[in-house]
């Protein structure tokens, strides 16, 4: 017998399944091509509505090029796979383009208005006829923030707190507790702003209520809205992690708490992250609660306990309706801000999520 | 290692019985554990061997449909008594699971350590508990230059013996190992059971094997558990495990340990 050769080899350029027939290649490529030259030839020729040559015209002719490329590669199981396939492709393109030409729109808009004093100065002093030069959403941009991050600092701690009796516990009250935060769910964030108001400010009419309109007003009027979203996604992150992990812990003679913390919490960690942003997300850009119980103002105000407060959804609802073309710019600037913001939140969460990881590998 | 004579404890059930729900899976179930003996427990498939391991550590409560019935001592003492806290029970009885189960937000490294975290203890040589528990769980060669690797990165055999490992860092008295070698090369499988022979010296260890020849190599007394069609699993024998194999008293000891049925 000869001697085995026992050393590593280089890995192939191409890997089996990569390769292709060629002559299919071709058929492909001419199917996701040709249907595409020929609706557009056929638009132009009869002068249709784009957005009816598209599913009139399109959309049948690429159905039929597929199926017939598919029925010729693969045979009878080709077609229905080309089928699948082509639906997939032009509803998600679909919904894809729907959702680009929302941000496009805000973006293009939100553009005009936007320069360096935009983000860094309040509304003093700026009137209808003001131009766009002077003034911007400095104060509103602070005072969203202050107003979610006040209702963060209580949601997160008590929407992850009730996901942990929810499933880390038997405690007897879970149905009851699921049930209502499901209840809570479904609060329009309008009767949630209107409860509120008539609770803590309405009384204040006749001298006899707790509070005038304030930021932290505001806060508690979200709390709401944040809490069962922050909540059941908090739940869901729990739940997934697997049953035997938190068994593994309890059988080396782990305290239940322990457990917890250093097992069954790291495992869920991105999803309870994404649990406090998508709550975060949830409210950032609500307007009626806020329209309720907080006073717009043209002024910084860094204190959400006393006085008017301006927020950027209120400072935005404010402008739109007014009717001079610098108003609504500014409004539409104050939505491209609040795009902003989220696109901000979203990815400081995914650094966070992913710090863990590269930490485990650098502690020696 | 040297024949230390230790303080290994005994452990005993006293008619154990089992209930899922309202169904019956095991009945009068009692064994004795001498101290630094081998324990085989043996029997086919959905008899309730594994069921009957987790009552010894009340890792069996943390089922939320489980029922129980009966006593287990360990050194005498009930570990079913009402002021007994669950959680010193398993600090003194580890357990290896069927399924390895290492934490996957852990290095390799720290899962070795991660009982002993867990349990507040302090004043340990890490490094030198790392290997001492790496290498008698037989994996000390393959991951001794990856510590810091996430756990999930070795593979499944691997992985079962960092368990192991991670429950030899405790130096628990009693370990209850649920058939820790069925995913494991021969040559892993006769590692371990070496290191079973050796911690039988400071331990007392109960093993349930599908394993004939493990359950002789390794054991000195074996349990043969069988549930009949419809039935709570029992103990149909038990006994030194050489009688056990070479002359079962019932016929259907006998007839499992041939591989007849099973
Ligand atoms: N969590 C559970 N809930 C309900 N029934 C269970 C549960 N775990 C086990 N059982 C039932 O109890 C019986 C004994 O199961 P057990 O896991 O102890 O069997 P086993 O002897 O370990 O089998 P195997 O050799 O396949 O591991 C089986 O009939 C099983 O269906
Ligand atoms: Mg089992």
């Amino acid at each position: 017998m000869s001697e085995l050769d026992l050393t590593a080899l280089p890995r192939p350029v191409k890997q089996p399944w990569q390769v292709r027939n060629p002559r299919n290649t071709w058929l492909v490529a001419a199917a996701s091509v040709l249907p595409m030259l020929l609706s557009v030839l056929i638009t132009v020729v009869a002068n249709i509505d784009a957005t009816l040559a598209t599913i009139l015209v399109f959309l049948p002719l690429q159905i039929i090029a597929s199926v017939g490329v598919g029925q010729y590669i693969f045979g009878k199981k080709g077609r229905g796979d080309a089928i699948l396939v082509i639906f997939t492709i032009f509803f998600s393109t679909l919904v894809g383009v729907l959702l680009v030409s929302v941000m496009f729109s805000v973006v293009v808009d939100g553009l005009r208005a936007m320069s360096p004093q935009f983000f860094g100065q309040n509304n003093h002093y700026i009137s209808s006829t003001t131009s766009l030069e002077y003034g911007g959403v400095g104060h509103a941009i602070l005072g969203t923030l202050l107003i979610v991050g006040l209702t963060t600092l209580f949601t997160i701690p008590l929407g992850i707190l009730i996901a942990i009796y929810l499933t880390e516990t038997r405690g007897r009250m879970r149905s009851t507790v699921r049930t209502l935060v499901q209840a809570i769910s479904g609060l329009p964030s309008v009767v949630s702003g209107l409860f509120i108001y008539a609770f803590l400010i309405a009384p204040s009419f006749s001298s006899h209520g707790l509070t005038q309109q304030a930021g932290w007003v505001g806060s508690v009027a979200l709390f709401p809205l944040m809490l069962p979203t922050v909540a059941r996604i908090a739940e869901e992150a729990l739940r997934l992690v697997p049953q035997e992990l938190r068994n593994g812990a309890y059988a080396l003679g782990a305290p239940a708490f322990k457990a917890f913390w250093q097992v069954t919490l790291p495992a869920a960690k991105s999803g309870l992250i994404t649990a406090a942003l998508l709550g975060v997300a949830r409210i950032i850009g609500e307007t009626a609660p806020l329209i309720l119980t907080t006073a717009p103002s043209n002024d910084t105000n860094l204190n959400p306990f006393v006085g008017q407060i301006a927020t950027l959804p209120t400072y935005l609802y404010g402008y739109i309706n007014q009717v001079q073309a610098t108003s609504q710019q500014r409004a539409w600037g104050a939505a491209l801000v609040i795009l902003i913001l989220v696109f901000v939140l979203f990815t400081l969460a995914r650094v966070l999520g992913s710090a863990k990881s590269t930490k485990a590998k650098k502690r020696k | 290692m040297e024949n230390i004579a230790t303080s290994a404890s005994h452990l005993r059930s006293e008619d154990v019985n089992v209930w899922f729900g309202e169904r019956h899976v095991l009945k009068n179930v009692s064994l004795n554990f001498p101290s630094n003996q081998v324990t085989a427990l043996i029997g086919p498939s959905g008899c309730g061997k594994s069921t009957f391991l987790r009552t010894l550590n009340r890792m069996h409560e943390l089922i939320p449909s489980a029922g129980f019935a009966g006593k287990v001592l360990l050194d005498g003492h009930d570990i079913y008594d009402h002021d007994v806290d669950p959680v010193d029970v398993r600090l003194n009885i580890g357990m290896v699971f069927q399924k390895p189960n290492p934490f996957p937000t852990m290095s390799i490294r720290e899962n070795v350590l991660s009982g002993l975290k867990l349990t507040g203890r302090r004043g340990y040589n890490a490094s030198e508990l790392v290997e001492t528990s790496l290498r008698r769980a037989s994996i000390w060669n393959e991951v001794k230059d990856r510590l810091n690797d996430p756990a999930l990165s070795l593979s499944g055999g691997q992985q079962q013996r960092l368990c192991i490992a991670r429950s030899l860092a405790m130096d628990p008295e009693v370990l209850l190992m649920d058939e820790p070698c069925s995913a494991l090369d021969p040559g892993s499988t006769r590692r371990i059971e070496e290191t079973i022979t050796e911690l039988s010296d400071s331990m007392t260890i109960v093993i349930v094997t599908h394993n004939m020849q493990q359950a002789q190599r390794v054991s000195h007394q074996t349990a043969f558990f069988l549930a009949e069609e419809g039935n709570p699993g029992r103990v149909v024998e038990f006994g030194k495990t050489d009688d056990v194999f070479n002359s079962p008293i019932d016929p259907r000891t006998n007839d499992y340990v041939n591989g007849h049925f099973g």
